[in-house]
Formats: C-alpha cells, sequence, structure tokens
C-alpha cells in the first residue's frame, strides 16, 4: 500500500466510524497471495485501540475472483446468525481509495494451521467439545436459507445439490482434458448412489482445519468463505468428515479434531436435524473428487507455466493418494 | 559407459545434505521449502523406478468415458477387469506420488 493511498484510507475510516481523529498507528501485511491481501490494522480512535483485519483483492485479478463485497455479505450474514466469525465492520465499494473494494473486520486471536491444530488435543477445549462445537457453528450456518435478496450473488439453489456437484465436477474433468479413470469411477459410482435432494441451506464448502480459528476455549473464527453456496447441509459435514482434511489425525473423524458423533451431536443439538450418516459418507466421497478435482488444477497452473511453484507442483501429487481412496470409498458406497 | 555415481545416488545424496545440513541451519520460515525440495527429490527417485509396463496398454480416454457411460457398471461383463486395473493403475500412481498410502 503506498503512502497516499494509507492517507486515504485514514480519511475513509475516520468518515466511516465518525471520528475525525482516527489514527492508523500500525499496519501490517499479514498473507497475501494472487487473488487476495490480509492486512492487519492498528487503530486508535476515541482513546482506545482497536484491533482490525483488512481484506481486500490483489489489483491484478479482480475479474476473477469472487468479489470482496459478496464475502463481507456473507461474513454479515453469518454474524447475524450467530457463526463464530470475526465482527464485520466496514465496507468500501470504491476501488480509488486503495486500489480496490476492501472490506473491515475485528481482528481474532487463535491458531488456525491445520497441522498444528490436529496435533494440540488441548486447543478448542478438547477434543468431544470441540467435535461438537463444530456441529453446533454448521447447524447456525445452515439456518440461512434461501431466498435472501442480500445474497444474491449465489444465484438460484439447486434444484439437487448432489447431482449438481457431480456434473461440475465432470465439467472440471473436461475442461482439464486429463483423462482420470479413477475419478471417473468415483463419480458413476456416487452417481448410482446419490441421496435424493433436501430443501437447500447455505454451504461454507471449505469447513475444515485451516479455515478454521481456535484457542484453547473454542472457536474463535471460522474463515474463508469465499466458496459458500446453496447446498446439501450434509455437504459440509462431510468435507469437515473426509479422510482427506483430517491432516494425518485419522482416528478423529471429525476433520481430524475430534470425534465424529460429537459433531453430529451438537450439529442436532444446535438444528434439532438428526444426522443421516449416508448422507454425510456420500459427500466425503465427492469431497476427495473435489479435493482431487482442485489438486490436480492447482498443479495445473504450474504445469501450464501461468504460475510455476515448488508447493503447486507438489499438489499434484495427492491425487494419486486421493484416488487410492476414492476406488476404496466406491467399493464401500 | 556413462561415470559413476549415476541420478539415483547423486539424488539420494543431495536429498541427505538438504535434510541434515541445510534444513538445520535455515530460519524457521524457510523449513517448509526444504522439506519440499526433500520431498520432490524422494518422489524423483521413486518415479525412476516405477515400472509402468506392468500395467496393460489401456487408452485412458476412451475408458474413461465409458465409465462415465456406465459401461463398467457392477454387473456389465468387463466390470471386474477394469477394477482390477484401476487397482493396478492407482497402486503404480500412489506407489510414486504417495508411497504410505499404500499402508
Amino acid at each position: 500500500m503506498t503512502e497516499e493511498q494509507g492517507a486515504r484510507l485514514r480519511d475513509w475510516l475516520a468518515a466511516a466510524t465518525g471520528d475525525p481523529g482516527l489514527r492508523i498507528a500500525g499496519m501490517e501485511k499479514l498473507s497475501g497471495g494472487a487473488i487476495q491481501q490480509n492486512w492487519a490494522l492498528d487503530v486508535e480512535s476515541g482513546g482506545a485501540t482497536q484491533r482490525w483485519v483488512l481484506r481486500t483483492d490483489s489489483a491484478a485479478v479482480l475479474a476473477v475472483s469472487l468479489p470482496r463485497t459478496a464475502e463481507y455479505s456473507l461474513l454479515c450474514a453469518a454474524w447475524a446468525a450467530g457463526v463464530t466469525v470475526p465482527e464485520p465492520l466496514f465496507l468500501c465499494e470504491d476501488a480509488s481509495v486503495i486500489g480496490a473494494p476492501f472490506f473491515v473486520m475485528r481482528r481474532v486471536a487463535g491458531t488456525a494451521q491445520g497441522h498444528r491444530v490436529v496435533k494440540d488435543a488441548t486447543l478448542g477445549g478438547g477434543r468431544e467439545k470441540l467435535a461438537q462445537t463444530l456441529g453446533r457453528e454448521l447447524g447456525k450456518i445452515h439456518r440461512i436459507r434461501p431466498p435472501r435478496d442480500d445474497l444474491g450473488f449465489l444465484g438460484d439453489p439447486p434444484a439437487d445439490a448432489a447431482r449438481a456437484m457431480i456434473a461440475a465436477m465432470r465439467a472440471r474433468l473436461d475442461a482439464a482434458g486429463t483423462p482420470r479413470p479413477v475419478l471417473e469411477w468415483g463419480l458413476r459410482a456416487a452417481e448410482r448412489k446419490a441421496p435424493p435432494p433436501v430443501p437447500p441451506v447455505l454451504t461454507h464448502n471449505d469447513f475444515r482445519a485451516g479455515n478454521l480459528m481456535l484457542d484453547a476455549s473454542g472457536i474463535t473464527a471460522v474463515l474463508d468463505w469465499e466458496f459458500a453456496a446453496w447446498g446439501d447441509p450434509a455437504a459440509d459435514l462431510g468435507w469437515l468428515c473426509a479422510k482427506c482434511w483430517r491432516f494425518g489425525n485419522v482416528a478423529q473423524e471429525a476433520g481430524g479434531l475430534g470425534p465424529r458423533a460429537a459433531l453430529y451431536a451438537g450439529y442436532a443439538a444446535e438444528s434439532g436435524v438428526h444426522v443421516e450418516d449416508a448422507r454425510v459418507r456420500w459427500w466425503e466421497l465427492l469431497a476427495h473428487i473435489r479435493w482431487a478435482v482442485i489438486a490436480a488444477d492447482q498443479a495445473q497452473r504450474h504445469i501450464s507455466g501461468e504460475e510455476r511453484s515448488l508447493e503447486l507442483a507438489l499438489t499434484g501429487h495427492i491425487v494419486p493418494e486421493l484416488e487410492w481412496d476414492i476406488l476404496a470409498m466406491s467399493e464401500a458406497a | 559407459m556413462l561415470e559413476k555415481p549415476g541420478s539415483a545416488d547423486l539424488l539420494a545424496t543431495a536429498r541427505e545434505v538438504v535434510l541434515n545440513e541445510l534444513l538445520p541451519a535455515l530460519p524457521p520460515e524457510k523449513a517448509f521449502q526444504a522439506r519440499m525440495v526433500a520431498a520432490a527429490i524422494a518422489l524423483a527417485l521413486r518415479e525412476a523406478k516405477a515400472d509402468a509396463s506392468v500395467l496393460p496398454a489401456i487408452d485412458l480416454a476412451v475408458l474413461a468415458r465409458e465409465i462415465r457411460a456406465g459401461a463398467h457398471d457392477p454387473g456389465t461383463p468387463r466390470h471386474d477387469e477394469v477394477l482390477a486395473f484401476l487397482r493396478a493403475y492407482a497402486r503404480l500412481r500412489a506407489s510414486v506420488s504417495a508411497p504410505k498410502a499404500l499402508g
């Protein structure tokens, strides 16, 4: 961020908060990829220091990324539904302030790194309690239902989320152009056993270790809403329980973080809806297929030269392990 | 004909240098990159040993289309044969990319 952008940001925040004396005491880039940037902001306003995060797009890819405005609306909807998310504070749609639209949310403490949180059994208040809390959070998210004018950018809900997911995966495989017979085998098995549709709800679609901020007492934030869509609530439970998202801690079936039964119990307590285990397991198969498709696409960015990266290159080599599990799951399905 | 040591020995030795000598001396924020380099070398060594000739020559694009169309569903004549091929194919691929997954 340039000095002029920083000055314009201060002026904008002063107007948004109604505090002309607002001062930006600290600003540090937390993370920045090709698509998004996060900045830690320490702001002095009204005699107190506010700890905020500013989230914005990297200017180069505005056209293809999910707009921050949409993510802000999702955050507001989740906050209003009682989901543990960072409190959304301000949205600026004017790209002339810092070069791209941005929003500001309250900064939350905790640890999110997947490999770390599955290893530390003291996080989240212990395994049993954490899994129950995860279920409760999902139950709250799934209370957000269409139609919602504020979430109009999500489009119409699919008539059948399970079959829509199969079609979407086949379309991505066709677009990528590499024949993947094991993924086709898994998709065909899933198609034969697809569960009947249920009324659509808001699904987070990346609810797993790595996107959950935890501290010793519980969840401090559900992060990364960029894949949210209308869908089958069991898709979120299946994504979380999928073996490929347990970060090696496979015995804890709720995302490597706790027992599956506690997750289901927390979900049922919050939502009043009994969890259909078979439906969740169907979505676990789809979770493996979806992750394989994403991993193959990421490797393709390296192979094509679009973004040469050892990390992307190695991500492609996750696909065969997923295929091995997909074959076994297809037979069990 | 070519001078020894060959590529397998060189790569294995290079990997040991990365893990045993470079990694401990690196700042913590660079450890992930060093581990990725070691993983890439290990993968390349396994790939050099993998023998794809154990698999029958099959047109994967045709097979993928047939599977999608349901031509090899349970109860069809070639179901067992196709499943056996997919198992061998997936095993070979995992033996290079993720041998631990095979148990």
